[in-house]
Formats: C-alpha cells, sequence, structure tokens
C-alpha cells in the first residue's frame, strides 16, 4: 500500500494518509483534483468497485467531508478517499459516469446532508424523506429530539419525573 | 430497452425446482449475540440519574418510581421506563448509561395487539430475557463519559512543606471548562449537599462560559463560596453519577473557580444587591463562622439590620482560626465576608457573648438572636501526663498560631487524632518544624486504623508527602514524663473504635504496645462548645440545644445554629444559618402581623 502511495504522491496532491489496517487505508485530496483521482483510481490502480459513498458533517470547521471508499478486488485492499468541501455551499462533482451506483448514494447525500451533486440522474427526487420540509437530518445541527417531540405524539399517560425535583420531595420537601 | 434486459426476468425459473429456504419458525430464530433487542436494567446497579433520558433523541424513556426502589442519597429511586413505539433501537442510553447497568438483550420478536405492552420499566416489569447473556453491551473500547478528572495541579511536597502558601492552585479557564464537560447534570448530588446547592446548573453556568450566572446560583444557597470551594467536605462527590464507573466531578473545585474568577467589586452589581429594601427590623448573631456568616448574609437580604458579635479579632470562626492557610488563605475568606459587610451587615469583634455582654442584654437591643458560636474547647484525653504544660489542645495552637502568637514547636512532636483537626495541627507543627530545625520529626496517632480514620483521603495522603509519620490504630495510654519533662507517647494496640451498634467503645489489646519519642503532645480527639452563655435553654438528651426544624430554641426569639447543633462541618453550618435566617424571618413577620 505504501508504494501505490508513493505513487499516487507524485502525480496527486495527497496529504493527511492514515495506514489504518493491512488492507485499509485513508488519505485526503483536494476537492479540484478528487475526480480525476478517482478515475485514475479506477481505471489504472485496480479500484474497480465503489464500496460506498458517505459523509461527516464537521460543523465547527464548517465543512463536509466525502469519505469514498474504493475497493481493488484484485488486491483486495481498501482506499478510503477523502475530499473536504465547504458546508455553506455544499456541492461536489458527480461521479456517476464512473459507477451507476454513485447516483443513488449522491441522491441519499442530498437529501439527508443537502450536498448537491449537480448533473447526478434524480439528484433531487425524494429518496427516503417523502415530503421532507426541514433542514437536511443528517446535518449536525439538526435537533433530533425537537424534531421527534414535536413531530411524533406522545402516547397517553406517559409521565416523567426530574431525579433532582424527585428527591427533594421525598428527601427534603420542607425547604 | 435491449434484448438482454427483456429476458433477465425469466432467469428467476431456474429457482422453480429448487428446495425451498424458508425460515420454519421465525419465532424462534435467534438474534446475532451483539443484537440490540429489548432493554434490561440491573435495578440494583442503575441510580435513577435520567441520563438515558436526557441522551434518547426519539423521547422514548420516562423516568418512573418503581416499586421497592427507594430514594435515597445517591440514588433517586427513579427508574428508566422505555416507550418502544418511539424507541430506534439505536443504544445510545446503553453507551452513555453512568452506572453500566443497561444492557440490551438480543431479544426482537414480540407480538401483541395490545399496543402498551410495549411500553415497560425494564428490569422490574420482568421479562423472560431478563437473564440472558447475549445481546448489546457498551464496548468496552469506546466511551461517551470523560471518566477521568481534569487534572488539579498542586504545588509538590518538597516545595509547600515549609510554606503556608496555598497548595492546590485551582482550574485555568480551559480545564474548568473541560471539567464541567464530565458533568451529566443528572442533580442526584444536590440531596446530599447539606445546603442542597444547585451544583448542576452552576456547573452548566461554567460550560457556557459565564461565571457570573454561575455566582448567581451559589450565592442563592451559600454565601461563602470561596471557602467551600476550598475546604467543603464534598459529600456531593461521594454521590456524583460519574464516580460508578470513573472519578466523580470535582465539584468544589468547580465551584472555587468561579467564586476566583469575580472580583469583588463587582458583586454587588451581578447579584443586583446595591440597593436592598430595608426593615424596620434587628438580628443580633453571635459568632461570626460559617453559621452566623450565613444567617447574617440571608437576613440582610431580606432587609434586617444584621448585627454580628464575635469574641475574637476577626471574622470567619473556625475557618479562620482553624483551617491553615495553606488549605484556605485568609483573604479568599475575606473576599466572602467583604461581600456580606458590604450588604451593611455590622461587626463587633473582641466581644464575647457570657463576658462582655449578655444574651439578655443583646435581646434588650435586638428583635431575634441567632447564636452559632461553634466547637472551640479542645477535649482531653485525659490520661496520665495530659495535665503537662507541654501537652496542648489542637484547637488552641492554631487560633494562636492564626492570631500571630509564637507557639510551641518542639524537635519531635506527637500528635493524637485521626481527624481533619489532627491533620490540620500536624502539618501546620510539620512546615514549622522544617523552618525551625530542618526536618519533620512528627508521629500522629489515631485509635481508628486507616480505612476508619475520619480525616479525609487526601489529608492522609498529603500529610505523608510533608514527612508526617501516621501510626493509626493505637490507643494513647499514659504521657511519659520523667524529670517533669514530656518525653513522649505510651499506646496501647487498638482493636475495635465502635461496638456493634455503632456507639463509640473502644476496645484494646494491653499486651500490644509501643511508645511513640516526643518533647510536646498535642491532643486533637474532638472539640466541646461552651454554651454557658446560652441560661434556661432546653437541651436535648445528647447535651446540645434542643431546636427546631427552623433553628428555633426553646425561647422563640433565639435560634441556635452550626457546629453546636449539628456538623461539625463548613457546609452544614451555612445550611443552618440559612434556614435559620428564613426561620426568623418567618418568626419577626408573624409577630408583626399581631
Amino acid at each position: 500500500m505504501k508504494d501505490l502511495i508513493q505513487k499516487l504522491k507524485k502525480r496527486f496532491d495527497v496529504n493527511d494518509v492514515v495506514y489504518q489496517k493491512d488492507n485499509q487505508t485513508y488519505l485526503t485530496i483536494a476537492k479540484d483534483q478528487a475526480v480525476s483521482f478517482i478515475t485514475h483510481l479506477k481505471d489504472v490502480e485496480g479500484f474497480t468497485h465503489l464500496v460506498i459513498l458517505t459523509a461527516v458533517d464537521w460543523i465547527e470547521d464548517n465543512e463536509f467531508q466525502l469519505t469514498y471508499m474504493l475497493n481493488n478486488p484484485g488486491k483486495k485492499v481498501d482506499l478510503g478517499v477523502r475530499v473536504l468541501i465547504d458546508r455553506e455551499e455544499a456541492e461536489m462533482e458527480s461521479i456517476h459516469h464512473l459507477w451507476k451506483t454513485a447516483a443513488t448514494y449522491q441522491r441519499e447525500l442530498r437529501e439527508m446532508f443537502g450536498i448537491d451533486f449537480p448533473g447526478s440522474p434524480r439528484v433531487n427526487e425524494d429518496f427516503i424523506l417523502e415530503g421532507w420540509d426541514d433542514i437536511p437530518p443528517y446535518r449536525r445541527d439538526f435537533d433530533t429530539k425537537e424534531y421527534s417531540e414535536q413531530t411524533y405524539y406522545p402516547r397517553p399517560g406517559r409521565k416523567t419525573h426530574d431525579p433532582a425535583e424527585y428527591m427533594k420531595k421525598k428527601l427534603y420537601p420542607e425547604e | 430497452m435491449n434484448l438482454k434486459d427483456l429476458f433477465k426476468p425469466f432467469t428467476a425459473w431456474k429457482n422453480l425446482l429448487a428446495e425451498p429456504v424458508p425460515i420454519k419458525k421465525p419465532l424462534e430464530r435467534q438474534g446475532a449475540p451483539r443484537y440490540r433487542g429489548f432493554h434490561k436494567n440491573d435495578l440494583e446497579k442503575c441510580i435513577g440519574c435520567g441520563t438515558c433520558e436526557e441522551i434518547c433523541q426519539n423521547a422514548a424513556i420516562d423516568m418512573v418510581p418503581v416499586e421497592g426502589e427507594e430514594t435515597e442519597e445517591g440514588d433517586s429511586g427513579l427508574r428508566p421506563r422505555i416507550d418502544y413505539g418511539r424507541c430506534c433501537w439505536c443504544a445510545l442510553c446503553v453507551d452513555i448509561c453512568t452506572t453500566g447497568s443497561l444492557t440490551m438483550s438480543n431479544q426482537f420478536q414480540w407480538i401483541d395487539s395490545d399496543p402498551d405492552v410495549f411500553r415497560f420499566v425494564p428490569g422490574a416489569d420482568e421479562k423472560y430475557w431478563d437473564d440472558e447473556e447475549l445481546g448489546y453491551k457498551k464496548p468496552d473500547n469506546y466511551e461517551l463519559n470523560n471518566l477521568d478528572r481534569i487534572e488539579m495541579e498542586e504545588m509538590e511536597p518538597e516545595k509547600r512543606n515549609h510554606t503556608f502558601l496555598e497548595i492546590v492552585k485551582g482550574f485555568s479557564k480551559e480545564q474548568a471548562i473541560q471539567e464541567a464537560d464530565r458533568c451529566v447534570e443528572c442533580g442526584i448530588c444536590i440531596a446530599t449537599c447539606p445546603a442542597h446547592m444547585g451544583i448542576p446548573s452552576y456547573i452548566k453556568a461554567i460550560r457556557k462560559g459565564d461565571v457570573e450566572e454561575g455566582l448567581r446560583i451559589m450565592y442563592e444557597t451559600n454565601p461563602l463560596p470561596e471557602v467551600c470551594g476550598r475546604v467543603c467536605t464534598h459529600k456531593c462527590e461521594t454521590v456524583c453519577a460519574m464516580q460508578h464507573r470513573g472519578e466523580p466531578i470535582s465539584i468544589r473545585w468547580l465551584k472555587r473557580y468561579i467564586a476566583d474568577q469575580v472580583s469583588l467589586d463587582k458583586y454587588q452589581e451581578i447579584m443586583g444587591t446595591d440597593n436592598l429594601e430595608k426593615r424596620e427590623e434587628k438580628v443580633a448573631i453571635i459568632g461570626a463562622g460559617p453559621a452566623g456568616l450565613s444567617a447574617s448574609y440571608y437576613l440582610a437580604m431580606m432587609g434586617y439590620n444584621v448585627k454580628i458579635f464575635e469574641a475574637l479579632e476577626k471574622p470567619g470562626g473556625m475557618t479562620r482560626y482553624g483551617i491553615p492557610e495553606y488549605r484556605l488563605p485568609y483573604e479568599e475568606l475575606d473576599k466572602d465576608v467583604e461581600y456580606i459587610k458590604s450588604l451593611g451587615v455590622e461587626f463587633q469583634f473582641n466581644t464575647k457573648v457570657g463576658e462582655d455582654i449578655t444574651l439578655e442584654e443583646i435581646h434588650k437591643d435586638f428583635d431575634a438572636v441567632f447564636a452559632g458560636t461553634g466547637l472551640h474547647l479542645g477535649r482531653s484525653t485525659k490520661i496520665p501526663g495530659a495535665e503537662h504544660e507541654k501537652c496542648y489542645q489542637a484547637v488552641d495552637l492554631l487560633r494562636e498560631f492564626t492570631q500571630g502568637k509564637e507557639i510551641e514547636v518542639a524537635e519531635r512532636i506527637v500528635v493524637i487524632g485521626g481527624g481533619n483537626v489532627a491533620m490540620d495541627i500536624s502539618r501546620t507543627l510539620a512546615r514549622l518544624q522544617n523552618k525551625q530545625y530542618g526536618q519533620v520529626q512528627l508521629v500522629t496517632t489515631s485509635l481508628e486504623s486507616e480505612d476508619i480514620m475520619p480525616a479525609d483521603e487526601e489529608e492522609i495522603i498529603e500529610s505523608r508527602e510533608e514527612g508526617i509519620t501516621l501510626k493509626p490504630g493505637w490507643g494513647p495510654k499514659e504521657i511519659k514524663v520523667e524529670d517533669g519533662k514530656v518525653k513522649g507517647l505510651k499506646v496501647i494496640k487498638c482493636l475495635s473504635v465502635f461496638d456493634n451498634e455503632g456507639r463509640f467503645n473502644p476496645k484494646f489489646d494491653q499486651s500490644e504496645n509501643d511508645f511513640f519519642a516526643g518533647d510536646m503532645v498535642i491532643e486533637a480527639i474532638g472539640q466541646g462548645m461552651d454554651i454557658s452563655y446560652m441560661e434556661d435553654v432546653e437541651l436535648t438528651e445528647r447535651h446540645k440545644v434542643k431546636v427546631d426544624e427552623n433553628y428555633q430554641s426553646s425561647k422563640p426569639w433565639l435560634f441556635v445554629g452550626g457546629d453546636i447543633v449539628k456538623g461539625p462541618d463548613a457546609i452544614s453550618a451555612i445550611a443552618d444559618g440559612h434556614k435559620a435566617a428564613q426561620g426568623i424571618d418567618n418568626y419577626l413577620s408573624s409577630k408583626g402581623e399581631k
């Protein structure tokens, strides 16, 4: 794997290499090089399988991290390609021309994180959240608890107690 | 569409005659060993902190009383009830559980037409999977709670053992926020704090970076935060939810952090006390210790005219004259007192009630009186030799040293006692020995073996670090005197301190003895009170002043609190003072109405 990384470093700005396991490595690449880098991995280095495309919301840094998990079936190794994109203008070049399945991942990311992939087939259609009218739910500023409290009506008969208040009532009610 | 697509569906025909692979009894199908199925809860381990409820993103958990689970210190008696109509089986509640009581079974099949059965209290509402081993548990390799304290910096033993500079350095802002971040805000600690301080609320204020808000919250229940932030017995920390699997939150140091951040000149503005509404009535306080200071603060806040009579020359009581400066610098105590003074509380020092003025004389000029005169008389072992002039009382020496008087420091010293006062005098004298002789030769011996020594654990550790020799588990027999000079302390083995009923009743083995050489002996085995100034006041069976829940004595105008009623400790005294102030307010208000 190290040989491959050295080779890649000659052609691309490869950063933050993490040798996670013997057969699993992560690296970070700039947004503008990402698609040509992934194309190179697929066409030249044998990473012919897209395992998953997913994202992480680094809200503190105002960035989304896309992770393209690629697999080389011949060598049985995984390479995670990380791409940091701006969180305010969350947009990334599509890779559906490399793998058709990417369109589904991209549609999911559009829905759950609000990351756009212009040109990706059906990217703006509802995926699983039919009729969703809130901010994308995987964004970390989405308050899941508040949403569930507002959306799902509490079942009748439910009652809770605050531990500190309850202990006051039981142990020192006169104060 | 091409031809291949057209024929593709027919490829399934090849399975037409294949052996079917149905799951014959789907309800017997086992979940994976770590499957996240219905919850299990070890009710004995669970303390009802409600952190599971707090983290649940689906609001699926309610904290409810459960039969057989008592509400007591450290346990709310509540247990989580889960609504499986909402649970999404994410297991965050299991991962965050402070005690590790909540886990999951790998059972997931359950069919019923009554939706209400899917809302139950795991562990209390018995289920067949309660004793099954399999299912999800919090993995060992990751942790949502911060189990370890942010370390408090302290002066090293070799630097501090000859100085009275404060040992504990206090948190930086960053450290305080990190430590505050460990708190799960359950509030289990509040009931255990004698003053019932709003602990989670002021910790939350630290997390938000709002120390002014923190200060306001602390003063609702405790007007001596600089003092308590340093020397409180911090019983709260013994019930902290975090101590079940990790270290308790450093509640005391966080309190100190808040008070340390705000300068005194801003207090009135922050607390909104620059223009208190005044009342007519006058209240006298006897004793400027924690109980009296606390009572005076809350009375002043209610607008009463308050005057404190103090026997000694400065305020603070035992927190000044008992606790050494390396634990509580006088300037920090003065800060707390100065704020109380700024609210109009008057102080009259060097006035001992019963000698310089009588209680009755005070009563003539004031509408009500609060007495919190504390325990300032040392108790003697009364063993042979204890009457020798080189045998001292710890409280006397500590007081005289604070007053700046020259106190005797022998080259070899023996201290009798295993409580915090014994540690205070030992560590004070060890410092003075270091200054005078360049070394420490001090033995501190107690009846109690080390595991039941009443002193705080950190006092014991730090005493040793400062060169003091601890000899727990010995009973003093005789102070050996030769040619009129003290030679040391003869001791016999102490087998047990308390009897089966928990009463003080030490048992000794006369045949096992030892001798600790010393040129002076200090007794630090407890203190007594002097309440001779109170005449005709009803006492309890244990010879303490009898008071009701408002600290009102048998004389309606006389309220009594602090160490002479409870404790001894500063935070209990502060709580007493607060409650007595409310009692006095009730008393005077109802008197005014008549």
